[in-house]
């Protein structure tokens, strides 16, 4: 799908093709949605993160360089950025239940990133450690800061920073291989 | 501290990338993103590694208003009325505000109409706009620019430093380095030339550096101070 289809349409798009443009939002909202939903927690801020980074994505379509990765990598890259300055515009403070808002890996979602490259990365977040896995995902999905992943698994700070520190390590020494 | 040291900068990319590097930290990387292409590099490669978390999550239909918002700010054509998201129990109170919201606009219109009566109206349209925020997203700047003219309005928010200038950049959508557009005024309102990079170019953004006097002896920004992104009317 990335190849046969999100990257024609964001060629259409940097033409100026709203057609195209309406077509990938079709495509492609829905994921960038729920990602912001989840770092915002709010509605009506994840209705204003998808509105800016659509909007963004429009103007900057021509912009997109295919070697620095996929349109949707660089589509979910623009939204997510923009949910974390709305946290801190907002003095968000990410209060999420761990019995309930603990992130899990839905595998039946993952529909359009299906190629070798992304194996590797499943295959390289399930090597990490628990832990680490826990704090990097509670932090890059919830959009929680260091402190909050501090009181959301009440371990100490350096404790928390150490485990995002090092699985993020081991995750660039996994894909790097 | 050396930012561009691999080992160090793969460490602020992915922290920056996951969202703990928060703060002034994170504004820091931002000007960096700016200023070296290794930085941009090494962030879209953290992206990528780490977006497999993203698709872990299950999508959400977003509502529909979110889609005819965004054909009405981007003023794209067959775009429906935007839906209010506002209940009924408030819509009293909203009309309350609409009224005085009617009144605002038309003293507005009167104003505008003097205006044009007393001052000379310019000849050229203005095709683009950028507001220049400080931190705290106070604006320091408000540019217009039309064809030939590039109009520079100081806020009174702006507070200048003795022996610094402050200079205007052009950052290229293409990831090429940043081009200069002069120096700022730093009060009142000032006239420059339009730079026609400003209306052909493909930009990103225009970037404010802090710059010895007399502007940058590199041909590259000394110390990027703030991002503003460039908006066409």
């Amino acid at each position: 799908m990335e190849h046969e289809t999100l990257f024609p349409l964001l060629c259409e798009t940097a033409n100026g093709n709203k057609a195209a443009f309406a077509e990938l939002y079709k495509l492609t909202s829905p994921q960038l949605y729920a990602v912001v939903l989840k770092l915002l927690k709010r509605p009506e801020l994840a209705d204003e993160a998808t509105q800016d980074a659509f909007i963004k994505i429009w103007h900057n379509a021509g912009s997109y360089q295919r070697g620095k990765g996929t349109v949707l990598t660089w589509m979910v890259s623009i939204a997510r950025y923009r949910a974390l300055d709305l946290i801190r515009y907002h003095n968000l403070r990410n209060e999420v239940s761990l019995d309930n808002e603990a992130p899990q890996l839905d595998e039946s979602s993952n529909t359009v990133r299906m190629n070798t490259e992304q194996d590797k990365l499943a295959e390289c977040l399930d090597e990490l450690d628990q832990s680490q896995r826990q704090a990097i995902q509670l932090a890059y999905v919830n959009g929680l800061s260091h402190q909050e992943v501090v009181n959301h698994l009440s371990s100490p700070l350096g404790t928390i920073k150490s485990w995002i520190r090092r699985g993020l390590q081991s995750l660039q020494r996994c894909l790097s291989l | 501290m050396n930012y561009l040291k691999e080992e160090r900068l793969n460490a602020l990319a992915a922290e920056y990338v996951v969202g703990t590097l928060r703060g002034k930290a994170r504004l820091r990387y931002q000007k960096l993103l700016m200023q070296y292409q290794i930085v941009g590099e090494t962030t879209a490669k953290w992206e990528e590694y780490l977006v497999g978390f993203s698709d872990g999550i299950t999508p959400v239909e977003p509502p529909h208003g979110v889609w005819e918002q965004i054909q009405h700010r981007l003023n794209h054509g067959n775009s429906t009325k935007p839906v209010s998201n506002v209940v009924e129990f408030e819509q009293a109170k909203q009309a309350r505000w609409r009224y005085l919201s009617f009144l605002s606009t038309a003293a507005a219109m009167i104003f505008a109409v003097l205006l044009v009566v007393m001052i000379p109206v310019a000849d050229e349209e203005i095709s683009h706009v950028a507001v220049v925020n400080n931190a705290d997203n106070t604006p320091l700047w408000v540019i217009e620019i039309s064809e030939s003219t590039m109009d520079v309005k100081v806020t009174s928010a702006f507070a200048a430093i003795t022996d610094k200038d402050y200079e205007l950049w052009m950052v290229p959508e293409n990831g090429e380095a940043p081009i200069s557009l002069g120096l700022l005024p730093e009060s009142g309102l000032e006239h420059l030339a339009t730079n026609a990079i400003l209306l052909n170019g493909r930009i990103a953004a225009l970037a404010v550096s802090l710059e010895a006097p007399g502007g940058s002896k590199t041909g590259a920004p000394t110390e990027v101070l703030y991002i503003a992104p460039l908006v066409s009317v």
